[in-house]
């Protein structure tokens, strides 16, 4: 028994090392990449260089894509949290004649595949006469973020009682005071997280964006570009930027969260 | 105010009510889930309202709260009409089922926050927070302490509290201790009673136990169907009951189908079995006698005399802690319930043989209503 115990954990831990092993390698090797001289990667690297990513620093056009790509996805981050924010309350709190609609509609850009997606958005900004630009991009990303927001929010919403908002009610405080004292406080995580999950997803967005940007280009369709033509290791050098800036992105949420839920459980 | 008929006239000893509900009404589509009702409210009094779920008595009390408006009637409060005012500007307030503590404050915070709403200084809040806390037992330490961190009875004290710091003029209660085990539940009730009468102001307490009502309340209002059944005082309620319905919201109890018989008896609808019964009047053509298995006695002497005599066989006995329940089977199909004190225990219990007996006065009869109740 206890040596089927030790085998089934062996097994279990080595299943999961390999995951991992799956899952990130192929980022370690775009790291390698970038740090190899030489332009062509072979392994093991001969020869370690840091000249790619110096040449991404002093490279202009790179940083437009960088900052193209930072307004968008703060923009993006910022106006999903708000339409999921009240989204969500729609989605899973209040009832109403047509929630279980709203339910199901608010689910499908998530499962239409985002090429088609940015397509059909193509095709109505062409009608309107709007140019594509970043803020066709921002338009773009929100159609498919901000309902996976609301859903990220909606968790939040489903898990507190709503007895909770009409007791501060009867207690004596105003619409906007149930707002500010007890859902806001309450929902505070589930926003944070639909906030960083809103960031994220535009940030590393490819396909909304080649269809909607026109001039502006972000990071994610610069990547796409050199590989198709002109690549250089500047390329993984700009990948496992990005994927450093997710990161960093990612465990400041990790920290605010954790800031959050300390503050909560010392106050209540 | 020509239309106020049937209220309890404001006698001039009566306190003045502090709540009227006039002829209030709540449909939902077709269905009235508070069906036409007027009740008054005594100032200071303990009121509970009594119902089996779906008998309309959450609906009504948040109508009365102000978080729902009634589709037709009026509610008064001091004389005023209220139905337009929302829950936030009354000066009434609820403990909810669950309490709706809030999850993210302390218990400090849960019971300050009337008093934040309203504006009072910090220091004058705390000060009264911790008067509340202390007259609910609740221990100082706990000022700081997360409402997660409680126990159930302690969550229901800051719940209390809080509700306090509002200083209601009427505190309304919608099952609060529902979810609360049976020892705990009793020993709350005790100390609610105690808080009312500490705090002299209107409680109004929705239930599902008649019992609970029995013991907190100075006034029960038996509700059913949307309507109030009978409203009277805990004495009236038990030792009265209105309706079947009532008697046999109360708690287990033996009911016979009957119809008229020779003499002024009754004669059962199942056996044949005439029995002595309260006078019944001329019209009656049929209903309900209800007796209290407490009422039953059993007889030692199959000889004595007694109104209403059967013999039958114990096949259960149930210990109910003082008391016991005996379930008697007479003839083939009847099954009576006897309730004895533990003292008067049957040395043979289960097959063995028994005469059971009750008096007339002890059993009531209900006529069938000729319009559904």
């Amino acid at each position: 028994m206890n040596d089927f115990s030790h085998r089934a954990t062996w097994a279990y831990g080595s299943a999961m090392a390999a995951l991992i092993l799956f899952m990130y390698l192929p980022m370690i090797t775009m790291a390698l990449a970038s740090f190899s001289r030489s332009k062509y990667f072979s392994f093991p690297v001969p020869k370690y260089s840091d000249k790619w990513y110096l040449e991404v620093f002093q490279s202009l056009s790179i940083r437009d894509f960088f900052w193209t790509s930072t307004v968008v996805a703060i923009a993006v981050a910022c106006l999903s949290t708000v339409l999921a924010f009240f989204g969500a309350l729609a989605f899973a709190r209040y009832d109403w004649k047509g929630r279980r609609l709203f339910q199901k509609i608010i689910l499908l850009p998530i499962l239409f595949p985002q090429a088609v997606l940015g397509l059909a958005l193509l095709l109505w900004f062409t009608a309107l006469g709007i140019t594509p630009s970043w803020q066709a991009t921002v338009f773009a990303h929100l159609v498919w973020i901000a309902p996976i927001a609301t859903l990220v929010i909606a968790i939040q919403v489903y898990s507190f009682d709503p007895a909770v908002e009409e007791a501060a009610y009867d207690l004596g405080a105003s619409r906007w005071q149930v707002m500010r004292e007890i859902t806001l406080p309450l929902l505070a995580p589930g926003i944070f997280s639909g906030f960083t999950f809103a960031f994220l997803l535009s940030w590393a967005n490819f396909p909304l964006s080649m269809l909607s940007s026109g001039a502006d280009s972000t990071i994610p369709e610069w990547v796409s570009a050199k590989l198709q033509s002109g690549y250089t290791p500047q390329v993984p050098a700009v990948g496992t930027l990005t994927i450093l800036a997710a990161a960093v992105v990612m465990a400041f949420g990790y920290q605010i969260s954790a800031f959050m839920k300390r503050r909560q459980v010392k106050a209540g | 105010m020509t239309a106020a008929t049937g209220d309890t006239a404001s006698a001039s000893s009566a306190p003045p009510p502090i709540l009227q509900l006039r002829g209030v009404d709540k449909l939902f589509g077709e269905f009235p889930a508070v069906d036409r009702i007027s009740l008054d409210i005594r100032e200071g009094e303990f009121f509970t309202i009594v119902g089996p779920s779906g008998s309309g008595k959450t609906t009504m009390v948040r109508m009365l709260v102000g978080m729902d408006k009634p589709t037709n009637g009026d509610i008064l409060l001091r004389g005023e009409r209220i139905n337009d005012v929302p829950a936030n500007k009354r000066p009434t307030c609820m403990v909810f089922q669950s309490l709706a503590l809030f999850p993210h404050r302390s218990v400090g915070q849960n019971i300050e926050f009337p008093l934040k709403i309203r504006g009072v200084k910090a220091a004058s809040r705390k000060e009264r927070a911790l008067e509340l806390m202390a007259q609910l037992r609740l221990p100082e330490s706990y000022y700081g302490k997360g409402v997660s961190q409680c126990s159930g009875g302690e969550r229901q004290r800051v719940a209390l509290a809080r509700a306090l710091a509002f200083d209601p003029e009427i505190l309304f209660f919608d099952e609060p201790l529902s979810a609360l085990d049976y020892k705990l539940r009793k020993i709350l009730e005790k100390e609610l009673k105690d808080i009312h009468r500490e705090t002299g102001k209107t409680f109004v307490y929705i239930t599902h136990s008649l019992e609970e009502a029995m013991v907190m309340s100075d006034r029960i209002g038996v509700m059913n169907k949307g309507r109030f059944v009978q409203i009277g005082t805990p004495n009236e309620i038990y030792g009265n009951p209105s309706t079947r319905f009532v008697s046999e919201f109360m708690g287990e109890v033996n009911i016979l189908e009957v119809g008229p018989g020779p003499d002024g008896t009754v004669i059962d609808q199942a056996t044949g079995a005439s029995y002595h019964a309260p006078p019944i009047a001329d019209s009656f053509a049929g209903g309900s006698l209800v007796i209290r298995p407490e009422d039953i006695r059993f007889l030692d002497d199959t000889a004595s005399p007694a109104a209403n005599k059967l013999e039958g066989v114990v096949y259960n006995e149930y210990l109910l802690g003082s008391r016991v329940q005996y379930q008697v089977r007479v003839g083939d199909a009847q099954v009576f319930l006897v309730e004895k004190l533990r003292e008067q225990q049957l040395a043979s219990a289960r097959g063995g043989r028994v005469t059971i007996a009750w008096d007339a006065k002890d059993s009531t009869i209900f006529p069938t209503a000729r319009f559904a109740s």
